[in-house]
């Protein structure tokens, strides 16, 4: 048992010396020490090699330089936007995609018309407004923005989701023509949002 | 009696920081602040480099194993999640790194590890003597394995718990405890003679 004691404090001499252990292996070491010569001779051993330890000193030079031109490689913010409004314009104008999208709103259309025609009696409603099927804001948000606060913005702005996230987590809204400019406001307002711009055509 | 007393820390990282605390930084960096990121690796890059010096051995390999480190934390920051302290965090990436460069440049090299620089205060005799100290304790780290290197310079340099240092290493906290034993016993193998001039 004495045998135990002694390994076990010996075990924990190194974080005794440094300061680091817990309360109660810390009061196991002490006991120990106030009985067994041994240990404390290794005590004294071990704060010796210690402060020897700290003084050996790795010759290496500060490598901040070599790590900001790493990183300074990769594309730049702006280029990445850019890349990202290309990339967004030529998915959505991508003939299998447009293809798509026509086929789908052209369903929608038609879907439309026949229930209208069915169901709905011989008015419509001022101001309705018709689905869009294209985007035509892009935005981006900030890397910790929670999925509510991606929702808060998206609804605040009056717009709807079309597609995203994308490779670059950006994500491609539609509003009406007209409620653009304020949405993009809005948009840009928001503390969430780190970019809103609006897609029209390829980034210059 | 009491028998205790830590030993000094390294050195205060507060000038490094700004004033702003790690997770503050981390949050600027979570936020692409350039500025906010280069405080974080003149925090870490002296702990960093002293700890991969020790695990991989190799200049050239130390420089690129901390590079890629402090890549990851750039490109990652947002996935920690605060379950461990951030230099636990940090540490195990670089071991992870470390360990993987490793499998790649086996062999140790001879080369001079250590700066050795001493005092101008020392006499010549006394400068000698650290001289022959700081030798004998570099070629007995330089004979352990790496991941007692690992655990020793943990514990003795960056003041980490067995606890820490078993996050960090991913193992468990006994085989810290085991590594850190065999690890003190060869040390004092391989200076025997040399430590005691010490005392």
């Amino acid at each position: 048992m004495a045998d135990d004691t002694h390994i076990r404090a010996e075990e924990l001499l190194p974080w005794y010396a440094t300061g680091r252990l817990d309360a109660a292996d810390h009061a196991l070491v002490e006991a120990h020490l106030a009985c067994c010569a041994g240990c404390r001779q290794q005590l004294t051993a071990e704060r010796a090699l210690i402060d020897r330890f700290q003084a050996l000193t790795p010759d290496i030079d500060n490598g901040w330089a070599r790590l900001r031109g790493r990183l300074e490689t990769r594309p730049s913010f702006a280029a990445r936007v850019s890349e990202t409004l290309t990339e967004a314009w030529q998915l959505l104008t991508r003939p299998v995609i447009a293809g798509l999208a026509t086929a789908q709103v052209a369903f929608v259309a038609i879907a439309g018309v026949f229930l209208q025609s069915a169901a709905q009696p011989a008015y419509v409603a001022l101001g309705a407004t018709p689905i869009a099927g294209s985007a035509n804001i892009i935005v981006m948000f900030k890397p910790d923005a929670r999925e509510a606060d991606l929702r808060g913005a998206l609804q605040a702005s009056g717009g709807a989701l079309v597609g995203g996230p994308t490779e670059a987590d950006a994500y491609l809204i539609h509003v009406a023509a007209n409620a653009r400019p304020a949405a993009l406001e809005k948009l840009q307002a928001n503390r969430n949002v780190t970019l809103a711009q609006p897609v029209d055509g390829p980034a210059e | 009696m009491r028998f205790s007393g830590a030993v000094r820390r390294p050195q205060s990282d507060e000038r490094r920081s700004g004033g702003l605390n790690e997770g503050e930084l981390l949050a600027r960096v979570r936020a692409r602040d350039m500025e906010a990121f280069e405080r974080l690796y003149r925090i870490y890059q002296p702990r960093l480099a002293r700890f991969l010096f020790n695990l991989v051995q190799r200049p050239q390999l130390v420089e690129e194993v901390l590079d890629d480190t402090m890549m990851v934390v750039w490109q990652t920051a947002d996935s920690f999640r605060g379950g461990s302290k951030l230099s636990t965090w940090i540490f195990a990436i670089a071991y992870r790194k470390a360990i993987k460069a490793r499998s790649r440049w086996p062999d140790p090299v001879e080369d001079d590890p250590y700066d050795t620089r001493v005092s101008d205060d020392l006499t010549p005799e006394e400068d000698l003597g650290h001289q022959r100290l700081h030798d004998a304790l570099q070629m007995a780290m330089a004979g352990l394995s790496a991941d007692h290197r690992a655990v020793v310079d943990l514990t003795y340099f960056h003041g980490m718990g067995y606890r820490e240092i078993a996050d960090i290493m991913k193992c468990p906290v006994d085989t810290v405890k085991t590594r850190m034993f065999h690890a003190r016993r060869r040390l004092k193998d391989a200076m025997s003679g040399s430590l005691e001039d010490w005392l």
